[in-house]
């Protein structure tokens, strides 16, 4: 399996409030055979497509969202069982407890790390440090 | 008059009373001597030599009244005291009486008119200097505690050595609005936050083993009933050797501007790492778009330095304003003239004032700058007969604010076929100020120039922006 394929596959939501760094994480996540829900860009647009889609194997949050803390699609996601990332330019302790075990992946984004916290085999990869 | 009384005889004791005689030249620690009705000096034992620093032979014959200090009354002290003793059989006191080196001393004295009445008195002086000063130095320090332990903005309290308090001070009382009775024992608990309670009784069971009692927690303050965040510290007094009898005395040291500056603090600095590293993921996807778009790294380097301008000038309005909303109409003009600061005839910009929410601050400006470098390369910036108009105009919609920026230039010949391609200016117009700002836009390549309307939500009257 080529890296450009890893994602091949995975229905993956992205929650960003900047547009541009929105529009990148897309093209980069479909880039790499993902298919994209959203990008939304506010915690309600956000909450709207975790109840509306039918399957999401992944998520990549940012945790400011126009000013809004992204912590409630944060829970929604956790009740769905879906595995999700924050992408982030808080440090770990302006974090609160209840999502201090959640991996980040700090902005500006690896797009690299990132995508190899969502591929389909992770086994023939070393684990990654973000 | 019997010899034994003469002055001139020797020590006027009853010479054939041995027992007394022994007393008197033994006793060193009391001054013992016997005076005339006159005061003069007519006996002085050793103690006296001791105690008053005349000899004997010094001050026989002379009168005794010379140990009164003028600030006693001296002389009429001396007299006084004569009279009370002759009326009332005794005449007993503690004042301070002088050595003949000038030095005081605390004496507590007793005079005694003899049997024979013109035969004078006796008086007996005991040093008590040493006792008076500690009694002195005790209530001048119990004085001192007082005032600082009432006067002081600390509340101070008195505890054994588990909490239970002994002592509350008024400031303490008209802190909290427990009477003395409430808050000793363990009332004054109840003036505690409910969820530091805990915190404030387990650090009575480690103080001890520390030797310092320390907790910061929350304090209701009676006048509005406010929580207050307070440093509490105690230590035991070192005068018992029971430990468990020891008093520890405290103070409770309102803290709370400190506390919700340091947590103000730690807010903003959170805010800050936080838009500093979203400023360099716009700084990525900006250099990713120009990427894409530019055929060359010649082109590259252009179009990437100058949308780092406009970003870097945006930083700046917003540093300035402290993230307080920014003028539209400041953030238009920077844009314009850093493009065409040598052509101000071509452009006319006219809008009230219009606070631009600082978090759309940066996309306007980036916005503003692909309009305004679009007219310098391809438009009314660029050619002879072009003209440029930015209006804008505020509406108030069901309490949201709204400005609308029109764009619109005239006079150029726009290049054959419109524009070459929908780049990264048209991108952030068209989809990224709708996703981001909740802007309403349209973009149309006319003929005769580029027109653009731009509808954008403003800051909320008086609302900060972060």
């Amino acid at each position: 399996m080529t890296e450009s394929q890893s994602l091949l596959g995975r229905r993956l939501l992205v929650v960003e409030d900047e547009y541009m760094i929105a529009a990148d994480l897309a093209r980069a996540l479909e880039d790499r055979g993902a298919e994209v829900i959203g990008p939304a860009g506010s915690v309600e647009d956000a909450l709207n497509l975790v109840a509306a889609e039918q399957r999401i194997d992944g998520a990549v949050l940012d945790i400011n969202l126009r000013g809004e803390r992204s912590y409630p699609v944060a829970d929604a996601l956790r009740t769905r069982g879906v595995r999700f990332v924050f992408t982030t330019g808080y440090d770990a302790w302006a974090i609160p407890d209840a999502y201090a075990a959640v991996p980040r992946v700090e902005k500006p984004v690896n797009i690299k790390a990132l995508s190899g916290l969502f591929s389909i085999d992770q086994s023939d990869e070393k684990p990654r440090t973000l | 008059m019997q010899e034994s009384n003469h002055p001139t005889n020797g020590p006027a004791v009853p010479a054939d009373n041995e027992l007394l005689r022994l007393v008197f030249e033994s006793a060193t620690d009391f001054a013992i001597f016997t005076i005339d009705p006159n005061g003069i000096t007519t006996s002085w034992n050793p103690g006296a030599e001791r105690l008053l620093g005349y000899k004997t032979d010094e001050i026989i014959g002379k009168s005794a009244d010379v140990i009164f200090p003028a600030e006693e009354g001296g002389f009429e002290a001396a007299a006084e005291e004569r009279r009370s003793a002759l009326a009332q059989g005794r005449a007993e006191d503690e004042r301070w009486q002088m050595r003949k080196d000038g030095t005081r001393l605390w004496a507590s004295g007793l005079l005694m008119p003899l049997a024979e009445r013109d035969a004078g008195f006796v008086k007996m002086l005991r040093d008590r200097t040493s006792q008076h000063r500690a009694a002195e130095q005790l209530a001048q320090s119990e004085e001192l505690f007082r005032v600082l332990a009432t006067n002081i903005p600390q509340l101070v309290f008195r505890s054994k050595s588990d909490g239970e308090r002994t002592w509350a001070s008024p400031q303490w009382t008209i802190f909290s609005g427990l009477s003395f009775a409430d808050s000793i024992g363990f009332g004054w608990l109840d003036a505690i936050h409910p969820d530091d309670r805990e915190e404030t009784q387990a650090a009575w069971l480690e103080a001890r083993a520390k030797g310092e009692y320390y907790v910061e927690h929350r304090v209701r303050r009676s006048a509005d009933r406010e929580f207050r965040w307070h440093q509490t510290r105690a230590v035991p007094m070192k005068v018992s050797s029971d430990a468990d009898a020891v008093d520890w005395v405290g103070t409770m040291t309102d803290i709370h501007e400190l506390r919700v500056l340091q947590d103000r603090q730690k807010v903003l600095l959170a805010e800050l790492q936080h838009r500093r590293r979203n400023l360099l993921g716009v700084v990525q996807s900006l250099a990713r778009q120009t990427i894409r778009s530019s055929p060359s790294l010649d082109d590259f380097a252009d179009d990437f330095e100058s949308r780092l301008g406009a970003l870097s000038r945006a930083q700046g309005l917003l540093a300035q304003s402290d993230n307080r909303p920014i003028e539209l109409g400041d953030l238009v003009r920077a844009e314009l003239e850093a493009h065409a600061s040598a052509d101000v005839e071509k452009v006319t910009t006219e809008g009230p004032a219009a606070p631009l929410p600082a978090m759309s601050a940066q996309s306007m400006a980036l916005a503003l700058h692909e309009l305004a470098t679009n007219a310098v390369k391809y438009g009314a910036l660029g050619q002879p007969s072009g003209r440029l108009t930015v209006r804008w105009e505020v509406k108030n919609d069901q309490s949201r604010r709204q400005a609308t920026v029109v764009w619109s230039e005239s006079g150029v010949a726009m290049p054959e076929g419109g524009p070459a391609r929908k780049g990264y200016g048209s991108e952030l117009i068209e989809r990224a100020l709708p996703y981001q700002l909740g802007a309403k836009t349209k973009l149309r390549f006319e003929p005769d120039g580029v027109h653009c309307e731009i509808a954008v939500p403003l800051a909320s009257e008086e609302k900060r922006d972060d």
